[in-house]
């Protein structure tokens, strides 16, 4: 019988192959790594998004002020880094400067396994922190449990997002409807939308711009408090209080006046876009990351933005995090080059490109599309308006809002049955965290 | 029909009953046709609706919505697509980790069918319930013990781990399949190869892979394409994009909240154009059967 024989000393083989490459594979490096000849990167923005364009005009100045070293820029795909961040940085291949993205179930998760670098010295001592207002630094900071708000500095932010009313200036010509400035006269815009047999708001039920939408009418009741209770679990949240209430009442008020269109409950937020883009719906309340793409691809209509009238808190947040893993080699020159994308030059450049820069002088700014939406960030942001999204506070929330929010448009739940419903797993994540 | 045309009653008494049967089943046939086409349009919509837009403007997309046929034909996605991730890099890395995983997985699958279809060792029907077991796992739960074996071993972000699991899963099918082929493999070539004077070694290459080859290039063919689409191991496994097949790139058109429709359809195009064209060259090795030239 050959096959025993033929097996164990094939196994054998294998073991002390293993037993090599383990040997020779362990030499630590604890130093910064400032003499580190290559500095690897990776984000996952696309090279025509403002924050591709930005950052490569980074990658450029980089390369100019530090000669000999080598950038290894890779561009990576949203679903690989969401889905592996932990082994790739928990690995060798681990690159030494990533975007990753913010929030607890992310960036707060890694923290709280080490996998990141502690960047709080860096950020004050460079002063990325007076640059970053206080609801943009809630994203970038993590506590020993990795929930956001406060402990130290593991990411910093190049540019925001916040969540804004798009509209339609021909169709609002059309029917002489002046840009509304006050709550009353958004709903009156709307009412006259519905007379003429017109649905004014493109909504995507089945994803996240719907429970945006709830979020906002219900920040429209709500203050700071609110929200740190909410998202940061300061104080413990009454669904039944008077903000999640009028939340869920105002929107089903507004389903049943025909702002928002029944079938809507099974739109995609892709094909809310393309509506509204098609000039099918005179609004569309979505993100500022729609901005770029209205900008170029909408050429049948004039279109414009403006803040939800009314509210001083939004949903918004920070973008993503340029984040140092720990296991970084190049770990002097991951700071040098977040320092650079934080300069004015490159924050101008994101801006003019359709971006929100976090700390661009808006005299730079030459576009005034461009201008429009940066000074309306900015005054979100400087009355710390932003009030991050409905879906954070728990793990798989999202799909529990969605399928809520679908609830109250196709009229199978009421209010009260739908903040019932959400608020189960809310306070179930809560009790988990032990608080 | 000429038949009805020229009624000769002094032939035989079969013909009529032949004729009104195909009159019969004629109406049917057309309802069966139809039904068919509605399937195969079915089947191929989502390809075409690919097809539609991939030659598309991003703004010709966005005014006219998914369904319109383009207004002009642009080609301007797909080499944007080409260029952006270096598709011929990721083409040669499909194609040399599907065609190794095919030869070796073959070559696995034919070493423990030998042993466990014409060697009866003791206990094969433990070792086919246990492929069959392998074959049945989901792979979300090899991917920890993979991930920590791959890293021990230095083989994570490697070609070389995808080509030696792929290799294991594929001939796990492999081997079941085979084993039952050569179960049925006629015992009388076996004796006159070990009259001949054949040794073991001798009898699988000279006498057993010649005969069963039309099913090996089945295989061969099922274990390309299979590894070809594969996408979550290679997601976890291949991290550098100098290393990533055609399936894990197709990915970085897909944004955290946005997709651009365009592109996406022309990085779909030519993702599946590879895969299309090996299965239409192969398709008559498919044809044959797998069992087929078990016995001469």
């Amino acid at each position: 019988m050959f096959r025993p024989r033929f097996l164990s000393a094939a196994g054998a083989l294998l073991l002390t192959a293993s037993l090599a490459l383990t040997a020779c594979g362990s030499d630590g490096s604890g130093d910064e790594g400032a003499d580190a000849k290559t500095l690897t990167l990776w984000h996952y923005e696309g090279p025509n998004s403002a924050m591709g364009v930005a950052w490569n005009k980074a990658i450029d100045l980089f390369k100019a002020s530090h000669p000999g070293v080598e950038v290894k820029f890779e561009e990576k795909s949203f679903e690989q880094i969401q889905q592996n961040a932990g082994m790739i940085l928990n690995s060798d291949s681990a690159p030494d400067i990533l975007e990753y993205n913010k929030g607890n179930a992310t960036a707060g998760l890694l923290s709280k396994q080490g996998l990141l670098t502690d960047l709080t010295e860096e950020a004050t001592s460079r002063g990325w922190d007076k640059k970053l207002s206080a609801s943009l630094q809630t994203t970038a900071k993590y506590d020993e449990d990795g929930i956001m708000g406060s402990g130290k500095f593991y990411g910093v932010p190049n540019y925001g997002e916040y969540v804004m009313v798009y509209y339609n200036k021909d169709l609002f010509k059309k029917y002489n409807i002046a840009v509304p400035t006050t709550y009353a006269e958004f709903t009156a815009a709307m009412d006259t939308f519905v007379k003429n047999k017109v649905t004014p708001l493109s909504v995507g039920g089945a994803e996240y711009p719907a429970q945006q939408i709830f979020y906002e009418l219900a920040l429209s009741k709500g203050d700071r408090a609110f929200v740190d209770d909410y998202q940061l679990y300061k104080n413990k949240v009454d669904f039944h209080g008077p903000q999640l209430t009028y939340g869920a009442q105002t929107f089903a008020d507004w389903v049943n006046k025909g702002y928002i269109a029944k079938n809507s409950a099974g739109i995609k937020a892709e094909d809310m876009g393309v509506a509204f883009e098609q000039g099918k719906f005179p609004i569309l309340y979505s993100g500022s990351w729609w901005y770029g793409r209205f900008n170029d691809e909408i050429k049948n209509f004039d279109w414009g933005t403006f803040l939800f009238p009314g509210n001083t808190l939004h949903p918004g947040s920070s973008g993503n995090l340029w984040v140092v893993p720990e296991k970084s080699k190049a770990k002097k020159l991951a700071y040098d080059f977040i320092d650079i994308t934080m300069q004015p030059e490159v924050q101008n450049l994101l801006g003019n490109n359709g971006g929100v820069p976090v700390a661009a002088d808006p005299a730079a700014i030459t576009d005034p599309k461009n201008k429009e939406l940066i000074d309306n960030f900015n005054k979100v942001s400087a009355a710390d308006g932003l009030a991050f999204y409905p879906d954070w506070p728990a793990p798989g929330y999202y799909d529990v809002m969605v399928s809520g929010v679908q609830g109250l448009i196709n009229g199978s739940k009421t209010p009260a049955a739908f903040l019932d419903e959400v608020a189960k797993p809310y306070n179930e994540n809560l009790a988990d965290l032990g608080k | 029909m000429s038949v009805i045309a020229a009624p000769s009653q002094t032939d035989s008494t079969v013909e009529p009953p032949a004729a009104t049967a195909k009159k019969h089943r004629r109406p049917g046939r057309w309802v069966v046709l139809a039904v068919l086409l509605a399937l195969l349009l079915l089947v191929v919509a989502p390809m075409l609706v690919i097809m539609v837009n991939a030659f598309k403007t991003p703004s010709d997309y966005a005014s006219n919505g998914p369904l319109a046929l383009p207004e002009s034909i642009s080609f301007q996605g797909i080499i944007d697509f080409w260029n952006r991730i270096d598709f011929s890099r990721k083409l040669l890395n499909s194609l040399v980790t599907s065609l190794s995983v095919a030869v070796l997985g073959v070559l696995l699958s034919v070493l423990n069918a030998y042993a466990l279809g014409i060697g009866r060792v003791r206990g094969r029907i433990w070792f086919l319930v246990f492929f069959l077991v392998a074959n049945l796992l989901p792979q979300e739960v090899l991917v920890y013990p993979l991930y920590y074996i791959s890293k021990e071993l230095h083989l994570y972000d490697s070609p070389i781990s995808v080509i030696i699991i792929f290799t294991v899963i594929q001939s796990a099918f492999g081997t079941y399949l085979l084993t039952s082929v050569y179960e049925e493999f006629p015992r009388e070539l076996l004796d006159a190869a070990e009259v001949d004077g054949a040794g073991r070694w001798r009898t699988l290459w000279r006498v057993v892979v010649p005969v069963s080859r039309p099913t090996l290039a089945v295989l061969f063919t099922f274990f390309f394409i299979w590894t070809w689409n594969e996408f979550f191991l290679p997601l976890i496994f291949l991290v550098s994009n100098e290393n990533q097949t055609v399936p894990v790139a197709l990915g970085v058109l897909q944004g955290d909240r946005l997709m651009d429709a365009t592109a996406t359809s022309a990085s779909a195009l030519v993702g599946i154009l590879p895969a299309l064209l090996f299965f239409l060259i192969f398709q008559r090795t498919l044809t044959r059967g797998i069992t087929a030239g078990a016995i001469k």
